[in-house]
């Protein structure tokens, strides 16, 4: 009796698993599109009402939407771009190891034609561009359009009022005030800046520092390999030399080294910090969850880590590109680049009419005073792939008092060499 | 204890036995092991045409820093998870079976046995994050509760230090390992024969007397299944690193697993990434086969 | 008294070890604001049902349950009646070479996930696999059956003789004495066996993350990956996954764990 229930169980088990297998047939009245922002986030938000109008303007299409995790489209999207599983439309990361190694791979549509031909490249401002276009080496700036972005990001100041009010401290928009503003913190017993070691914070403020003196041709050598890289350059020593000044003056707590990012924005949010040092990801949820006390943000003095966001993307293996790029013509509408304002995003190409919100104003029009100025630098990691965990190893070492800044220049300066060297191989 | 006699074309018909489990193995594991020592001797971004390169992906390892440290990390993981975990779990199940079983009612001894299992149920993902809270060095509940007791001074950045981080890793593996030997443990001595501790026991040997001559010769079987079978997990250790540490900081907590990993995905250098794996199957099976000699040795 | 200074010293270490799982339940309870004002470690001042009730409809919650039941429940039985099949052959079939053979079959359990990936995907491709729960169903049945071959060599090597030869007297051919013999004996440990494979299937990550791309065939360690921004994190509702996620492998053993007490009788076999 049991072992009939057992094989009966068994059998039944191996019949679910057997047909809840992919046999989905390509259908022209489908789009499948997969992207991994949340739900309540900006890009989620402006999203859900683009596939309702996609399905709106498009009868008897359905758009099959699949929310997936980062680290998932992050880790598998060669794999399933060179399956018959492919989506027509995805959300990828931006940037030369991700959409331009992909493209490289030739596992991306050229999309070129159309991006002219809807005009989508006049509403991209110069440097928000330059992450949409990928030479044949899979080297972003110029070339061939794999991509389109929605919106923009970049990192910025967010000080908490309330604090700044109590030492008698404005609003911190040159080094100078940043630095004496940090001082007085530091002198009164409170550690100024809120600081993740153990992941990206750490490295793009140590990238921060050394924007400070650098221009346009700097970036494009590092970022763009258009020429030789000095790691002991001014450039580079300034932000470093500048780092361990912060990490011994205390403004900059020794115990950052594990910290993740989430909990640097605890600490800021929570009031424990007065300072962070990030980036506009982050403003929708100080916006909401920030009660306490008055908090402002100012534009990075100098050039800034931060570009375009991830990119629409369509996959050579599309099954139904024209629906793919009707799709990204919505995203790129006045009233969805709205909406993704309203929720606290940057749009792209938003409407002449301005938010109502003065924070998100504010938060808009730095970014557009950025663009305008070509100040958008890209993160400190995407030069080399893998030179993010090596970027944080070298980081926390400075942090923890292993080696010294100069040291961890060497160390980042040794591993670009190693892997740029492939390059465009 | 007789053995029955067995022919040769007996023993034969034992290898059917063994064909379903053969057939799958090949499929899924030897196959690919194949592959990927294949990879090992090619450049490989992934996706693409792989470049053959001969033995450079090997010749470049013996002399990476990274990696023979991230080996050296591998040994403490092993007392960690291997070695700790095996003592630790030996007295604990003998508490739960000899002592809360037979005097409380094995409802009881249930009970703590799923308490002390738990951690293995837990995915990896989850148990790190709360592990990072846990460990915070600022407010987190480990530095709270010391300087609540004021041991303010043994508050330490324990994720954040280099010289601590390994050994806070190490902490909670043994966390999330020790249930595992508890369990086995006390199924092994549930095939114990009771009238051997009872005749121990008429002889005058104490607890500790019977636990070293009747529990741990009895459920040696079950030790040494522990033992190499948390060393292996050791020594492929991967998830907890990845949530925890993310091998820092500084490359202070960096393992072989999570190195290739990090060649596989985020470096895109597969060919390599294949290579570090490589290297590491065949140490771990070079020990497994060491292991079970002396285990076959010990058996006879 | 000895005796209760045991149970005392179980107790506490009991309570510490579900320390974490503590800290678990109570952010999942929390509402967003809560988490990011008092921190992981602050009391809720309620209890907040909407982060469990957000995420369970977020990922179609139900569906992911009942993909990482089907998956984690082929994969025990399978990997039971591979281990027995294999480790009656090498046990107590005492095969030639059993030594070598076992090591090979070890080789699953040995080899780094990372260094299977891309052959499982290039093969599972290759068959029509991809994306399938049965190509999971497969690949952990063999590794997890590769530990359950050891263990259960390793204990039906002390398998008693007497039991084989009384059978084989009887006339009961190979396949009678092991289903009737050697299995029913062996049931506390093909029990452990049995809940531990259910277990461990049920927390993979990696594999089930690569090779499963449809959220229809997600699991739910897969689906908790969702909740992992590119820069962010949802933390309240992260606990509030792994707490739904916890509840049913929690569920399972102990249901399952009186399997692993009920056995005594087979030591008493002379």
């Amino acid at each position: 009796m049991r072992k009939r229930l057992l094989a009966a169980a068994v059998a039944a088990l191996m019949a679910v698993a057997g047909c809840g297998g992919s046999d989905e047939a390509s259908d022209p009245n489908t789009l499948k599109l997969w992207h991994f922002e949340g739900p309540d986030s900006a890009m989620g938000v402006a999203w859900a009402e683009a596939i309702k109008q996609f399905e709106a303007s498009h009868p008897g299409v359905k758009v099959e939407f699949e929310e997936k995790g980062f680290e998932q489209i992050q880790k598998t999207a060669p794999m399933v771009l060179n399956s018959k599983d492919a989506p027509d439309i995805l959300l990828y990361n931006k940037g030369n190891a991700t959409t331009g190694l992909l493209s490289k791979q030739g596992l991306l549509t050229d999309i070129s034609d159309e991006v002219t031909k809807r005009g989508w490249d006049k509403k991209l401002g110069p440097g928000i561009d330059t992450t949409a276009k990928y030479d044949d080496r899979g080297v972003m700036g110029s070339g061939k359009w794999y991509g389109i972005p929605n919106y923009g990001e970049y990192v910025m100041v967010y000080y908490n009022k309330t604090m700044f009010d109590q030492q008698g401290l404005a609003a911190p928009k040159t080094l100078d005030e940043l630095t004496a503003a940090m001082a007085k913190f530091a002198a009164a017993g409170i550690t100024p800046l809120a600081v993740g070691g153990a992941e990206y914070p750490a490295h793009q403020i140590w990238y921060q520092l050394a924007l400070t003196k650098a221009d346009r041709g700097w970036v494009d050598r590092f970022q763009r390999y258009t020429g030789d890289v000095d790691f002991h350059d001014n450039t580079w020593v300034f932000g470093a030399e500048t780092f361990a000044k912060w990490l011994r003056e205390g403004y900059i707590s020794k115990d950052s080294a594990g910290v993740k990012a989430e909990d640097m924005g605890l600490a800021f949010m929570q009031g424990k910090n007065p300072i962070m040092i990030s980036g506009s990801w982050w403003f929708g949820r100080v916006q909401a969850q920030v009660k306490d006390f008055e908090w402002a943000t100012v534009p990075w003095p100098g050039m800034t880590s931060g570009s375009s966001g991830n990119l629409w993307v369509v996959p050579k293996g599309s099954k139904n590109k024209q629906h793919a790029y009707d799709f990204i013509e919505i995203t790129m509408s006045p009233e969805i680049q709205d909406k993704l304002r309203d929720a606290g995003g940057i749009p792209v190409a938003p409407s002449a009419t301005p938010p109502t919100d003065p924070k998100v104003k504010q938060l808009n029009d730095d970014f557009q005073a950025l663009v305008d100025a070509d100040r958008l630098a890209f993160y400190p990691d995407w030069p080399a792939p893998g030179f993010y965990d090596a970027q944080v190893s070298s980081v926390q070492k400075v942090i923890t008092g292993q080696i010294g800044a100069h040291e961890a220049l060497t160390e980042m300066a040794d591993y670009y060499k190693e892997n740029t060297a492939s390059v465009g191989k | 204890m007789s053995l029955v006699p067995t022919s040769i074309r007996d023993r034969g018909s034992y290898l059917l036995f063994l064909i379903p489990g053969g057939l799958l193995l090949l499929a899924v594991i030897l196959v690919p092991l194949g592959m990927n020592i294949g990879i090992s001797f090619t450049e490989w971004s992934g996706a693409g045409e792989p470049e053959w390169i001969g033995l450079d992906n090997y010749t470049r390892l013996m002399g990476d820093g990274t990696f023979w440290a991230s080996f050296r990390h591998n040994v403490g993981l092993v007392v960690a998870m291997a070695v700790l975990p095996t003592l630790a779990g030996l007295v604990i199940a003998a508490a739960l079976f000899d002592f809360i079983g037979k005097h409380f009612g094995s409802k009881h001894a249930s009970v703590l046995r799923a308490a002390v299992y738990l951690p293995q149920v837990l995915p990896i993902a989850v148990a790190g994050i709360v592990w990072s809270w846990i460990l915070a060095p600022q407010d987190g509940a480990l530095n709270e509760v010391l300087r609540a007791v004021g041991l303010d001074s043994l508050a330490q950045n324990w994720l954040g230090d280099p010289d601590l981080a390994l050994w806070s890793v190490m902490g909670v593996m043994l966390w999330i390992q020790v249930g595992y030997p508890v369990v086995i443990f006390m199924a092994g001595m549930q095939r114990v024969d009771p009238s051997l501790h009872e005749a121990a026991e008429l002889d005058g040997a104490s607890w500790w007397g019977r636990f070293f001559h009747v529990t741990v010769p009895q459920i040696r079987p079950e030790i040494f299944v522990v033992l190499l079978t948390c060393t292996i997990a050791a020594l492929k250790v991967f998830a907890p690193i990845y949530v925890l540490t993310r091998g820092g900081p500084g490359g202070s907590t960096n393992v072989p697993s999570y190195y290739s990993f990090q060649n596989f995905f985020e470096k895109t250098q597969v060919g390599y990434g294949a290579a570090i794996a490589t290297v590491l199957t065949v140490l771990i099976l070079v020990l497994t086969t060491v292991f079970l000699r002396v285990q076959n040795r010990g058996e006879r | 008294m000895r005796r209760h200074a045991v149970l005392w010293s179980m107790i506490v270490l009991a309570l510490v070890m579900l320390v974490p799982f503590f800290i678990v339940a109570l952010n999942a309870v929390k509402t967003p604001d809560e988490y990011s004002t008092g921190g992981p470690l602050d009391l809720p001042s309620g209890i907040s049902l909407d982060g469990i009730i957000a995420f369970w409809e977020r990922v179609d919650f139900g569906e992911k349950l009942l993909n990482s039941v089907v998956i984690s429940g082929s994969v025990a039985v399978l990997a039971v009646v591979v281990s027995v099949f294999n480790a009656y052959a090498l046990g107590i079939g005492r095969v030639k070479g059993r030594l070598w053979i076992l090591v090979v079959f070890l080789i699953a359990n040995t080899l780094p996930q990372e260094a299977l990936v891309y052959p499982l995907y290039f093969l599972a491709n290759e068959v029509g696999l991809y994306d399938t729960k049965l190509a999971v169903i497969i690949i952990f049945t063999v590794i997890q059956a590769a530990f359950g071959t050891y263990l259960l060599t390793s204990t039906l090597g002390g398998f008693p003789r007497e039991l084989l030869e009384a059978a084989r007297i009887d006339g009961a051919n190979k396949w009678q004495t092991l289903v009737r013999i050697v299995v029913p004996i062996s049931r506390p440990t093909l029990g452990v066996l049995f809940v531990f494979f259910f277990i461990w299937t049920w927390n993979e990550f990696f594999l089930p993350l690569v090779l499963l791309i449809s959220n229809e065939n997600q699991t739910v360690p897969v689906a908790l990956g969702v909740l992992q921004g590119q820069r962010m994190m949802d933390a309240t509702m992260t606990s509030a996954s792994a707490l739904l996620g916890v509840i049913p492998a929690i569920v399972f053993f102990l249901i399952f764990q009186r399997a692993l007490t009920r056995g005594i009788t087979a030591g008493a076999v002379k």
